[in-house]
């Protein structure tokens, strides 16, 4: 439904109640002041014990959060560290740790059907020189 | 630093909310002192005139700037446009919780006391006024009130409500063409009779 010209008041009377509205702006009472500032001391005297639990966490801890936690961190280490290690120990420590089943002999080399002994068709695909 | 009250008087919100979140309690009376009126007349606005409900949404809004100050990014946003956005989001709030209410929860003008016509009109006029911008799309009475009882900028009321300007353009006289259309059939009841 579409107004006339004549239905509207006019911008003029329009801008006169603006006026008084704005002069007649609800103005805060004493009470809300003394209310809003008692805010104000508490959050300034609250500070150091929600600073403590809502403390923006550390790089580190965002890094920790970011792996899935401790739990997650400390199996990355472990594994980590075991890479490591293993990289640097020689074939018969190795073997040593695997109890002689990776190895046939002290002198030996890997050989595919150590890793996977169920693929002789491969194993022997390559002792053949891969012709 | 502390500072003396009187010696805020030329200093920025954003310097004094800055200074507050270092722990400056003079800052906080001279926030208050600025900010709260501003956020206390447009919620009361927004909210049909109710003023206790509007007080509610400025102690809330200041609570939140108090919380706000020690992580306050400066230069990003004035510290006003700031506050009218949040005061904005807690009457939508509550404007939502209420809905379904009628105009006859608007508080009546304390008709019964002895006043002049001239202040009776006036406040005739701002209860018309309320009861008009009430049955205003809230997006639309926040850009009304900002611009033309607040007296905020076009780009300022961009910011509170997050859009573009012309977006805010036509939100406004979308909204005074509404009001104009509502109070209109009440102008001889408003003073506005025909020549």
């Amino acid at each position: 439904m579409s107004k006339t010209e004549r239905d509207m008041l006019s911008d003029t009377a329009l801008d006169e109640i603006f006026t008084a509205a704005r002069a007649q702006r609800p103005e805060p009472s004493g009470a809300l002041m003394a209310r809003i500032l008692v805010d104000a001391d508490d959050v300034l005297a609250g500070r150091d014990r929600p600073a403590a639990a809502m403390a923006r966490p550390s790089p580190w801890a965002r890094f920790v959060d970011g792996l899935g936690g401790w739990g997650s961190l400390a199996g990355l280490v472990t594994a980590t560290a075991a890479g490591v290690w293993l990289g640097f120990v020689s074939p018969d420590r190795v073997n040593t740790l695997s109890g002689g089943l990776l190895l046939s002999d002290s002198t030996g080399v890997y050989a595919l059907e150590d890793i996977l002994p169920a693929d002789d068709g491969l194993a022997a695909f390559y002792e053949e020189g891969g012709q | 630093m502390k500072m003396a009250f009187d010696a805020h008087s030329e200093v920025s919100d954003e310097a004094l909310l800055v200074a507050f979140g270092n722990g400056d309690r003079e800052a906080a009376r001279a926030l208050t002192a600025r900010l709260a009126p501003r956020a206390m007349g447009f919620a009361a606005r927004m909210l049909g005139g109710d003023r206790h409900e509007a007080e509610d949404v400025t102690q809330e809004a200041m609570l939140r700037l108090w919380r706000i100050a020690p992580e306050w990014r400066q230069g990003e946003a004035k510290v006003s446009t700031w506050l009218y956005r949040v005061t904005v989001n807690l009457c939508t709030d509550r404007l939502r919780r209420r809905r379904g209410v009628g105009l006859d929860t608007i508080p009546e003008p304390e008709d019964d006391r002895p006043g002049v016509a001239a202040s009776m009109m006036q406040a005739a006029r701002a209860r018309a006024l309320d009861e008009a911008l009430a049955a205003l799309p809230e997006r639309q009475r926040v850009a009304v009130v900002l611009r033309h009882i607040e007296g905020r900028t076009n780009p300022e009321i961009a910011q509170v409500l997050e859009i573009s300007v012309e977006a805010v353009e036509s939100l406004t006289a979308r909204g005074k063409r509404a009001l104009a259309a509502s109070l209109g059939q009440r102008r001889e009841e408003l003073g506005y009779v025909e020549d």
